[in-house]
């Protein structure tokens, strides 16, 4: 593998599980040294990288973090803002509270604008850096049966990241968002386990409804985290050095439209 | 590095109007990825470049049958396809200026030559359920501009939803499909353009630069890209990193595209 990325210092949040932890892996074979967040210390403390607990919901916590690193490591090259998720519930509109709307915001939009905020002056500085914010399919497919307050949170993260690319590409700092579709994460293997118990269907037919319910994945399968992982390291590499402010969905065909 | 250990070794390749600009720049670049590379152009580089040159001209039904039949006889087979071939020698001017002449050769140039050569190409990749399409678009695919580049515009539009489509097709075959769409890219031709763009309105070179970026809207970069920064994206898609990747337009133009 190349070690394109020796000596740049990259921070990934929620970067023990799942997509992050396949990103952090990846950017560490590249030669980068790699920081990793998550509220709580990952199990298996396989992790090489170097491992901070922080909270990005809180704005303290961000402080913290950047301040850790900068300590440690020097000032940060690389930022993929990878954490995200939701916890509000199922069914539609009426099932989703004022609660579920903020924790949806704070998760996937808050917590990435307010480490954005704490890292940015650093890269303007340097005139040099890469911003990655994971966001997903949904942010361009709405689904309304689940997920609709993350989805929306999605979209507003697309077209923040957007905003955040034309006011800083003229000032040496590019910045990406990347869309993946369905992807086979541990939390997705359990989410598909839990369906199959409750409906008594089998693993695969569960994991094809998933698949019919976004209008049908033409690879006819999810994304490996690795795959998502090897175009976010592309994304940061030297080779990338003209594309900023994209979205690029990463997603086996799934989005129907051009 | 060996030649076998790089990720596309053992791979052919065939680079349509790879001979110059982004289409030679994607050629080397994927030829020092490893890959056998198969050039194709009307008329025979100025250079030797080290890849396997076939004159042809794609806007020929009948040149491309030839050129199917000479690569599958030397390589058997093809793993991967840039169809970027394309470009315009339609008037500025709008609307008015366009006659059908015009627009039936940036139908052909820009469209039909790519669907043409994937006819003959792509029933080779679905045999061995394996195989990578690029369609090199354009920015202007998706920003229309009406002073020039009209017709342009509206083939690589068309050239868009072709591939979306074809993806859709043959990702059950194993065949991933893809479309790039760079915006300003500082190749020759566009540095001829550059300056004599810049005589004709009596401005330097990069006030009629600046010019041409701000005609888009601005450029957030700041400059226009260096052919080699979209072979980088055209590497990437065709390798087996981007396994994923099939359906997408992939924009590289350091910002310019406005809308989320």
């Amino acid at each position: 593998m190349e070690k394109e990325l020796i000596g740049k210092v990259a921070l990934v949040t929620g970067g023990t599980k799942g997509i992050g932890r396949a990103i952090a892996e990846r950017l560490s074979q590249a030669g980068a040294i790699v920081v990793v967040t998550a509220r709580s210390r990952p199990i298996e403390t396989q992790t090489k990288h170097h491992f901070i607990a922080a909270d990005l919901t809180i704005s303290s916590e961000t402080d913290k973090v950047v301040n850790e690193v900068n300590e440690k490591f020097g000032s940060i090259d690389i930022l993929v803002n990878n954490m995200g998720g939701s916890a509000s519930p199922s069914g539609g509109f009426a099932a989703l509270t004022d609660e579920h709307w903020e924790n949806d915001l704070q998760l996937n939009l808050q917590s990435a604008v307010r480490i954005d905020r704490a890292i940015l002056p650093q890269m303007v500085e340097k005139k040099s850096g890469v911003i990655i914010h994971i966001s997903s399919i949904t942010g361009t497919l709405p689904v309304y049966q689940s997920l609709g307050g993350y989805a929306v949170a999605k979209a507003a993260l697309n077209n923040y990241s957007k905003s955040l690319s034309k006011e800083f590409s003229p000032k040496g700092i590019r910045v990406a968002t990347v869309s993946p579709g369905m992807v086979q994460t541990d939390t997705m293997d359990a989410y598909v386990q839990s369906l199959a118990d409750t409906s008594g269907l089998s693993i695969e037919q569960v994991t094809q409804n998933l698949m019919d319910s976004l209008g049908g994945i033409p690879l006819g399968r999810m994304a490996l985290p690795e795959e998502i992982a090897e175009l976010v390291v592309f994304l940061v590499s030297p080779r990338a050095s003209y594309i900023t402010g994209v979205n690029y969905i990463i997603d086996g065909g799934s989005n129907p439209s051009l | 590095m060996e030649k076998s250990n790089r990720e596309l070794s053992g791979k052919i390749a065939l680079v349509t109007g790879g001979t110059k600009g982004i289409g030679k720049a994607i050629a080397d670049k994927l030829a020092s990825n490893g890959a056998t590379v198969v050039v194709t152009a009307r008329k025979p580089p100025e250079e030797e470049s080290g890849h396997h040159f076939i004159a042809a001209d794609l806007t020929d039904g009948n040149a491309i049958t030839e050129l199917t039949g000479k690569i599958i006889e030397k390589y058997g087979t093809l793993d991967i396809l840039i169809n970027n071939v394309g470009g315009t020698a339609s008037p500025a001017g709008g609307f008015q200026m366009l006659s059908d002449d015009d627009w039936n050769r940036d139908i052909e140039l820009n469209l039909l030559a790519s669907i043409r050569l994937d006819k003959a190409m792509v029933p080779k990749m679905i045999e061995k359920n394996s195989g990578v399409v690029i369609h090199v678009s354009s920015l202007n695919g998706k920003i229309p501009l009406y002073q020039s580049n009209f017709s342009y515009g509206v083939m690589k539009s068309a050239l868009n939803a072709y591939s979306k489509t074809l993806a859709n097709e043959v990702a059950k075959n194993g065949v991933r499909v893809n479309a790039v769409s760079p915006g300003m890219v500082k190749t020759t031709a566009m540095e001829t353009f550059l300056e004599s763009y810049a005589q004709s309105i009596n401005k330097t070179v990069s006030e009629a630069s600046q010019q041409l970026m701000d005609s888009l809207g601005g450029v957030p970069m700041n400059r226009l890209a260096e052919p080699e920064e979209i072979a980088n994206m055209v590497a990437f898609l065709v390798s087996d990193g981007a396994s994923y990747i099939t359906g997408a337009n992939m924009l590289v133009d350091g910002g310019t595209f406005p809308a989320v």
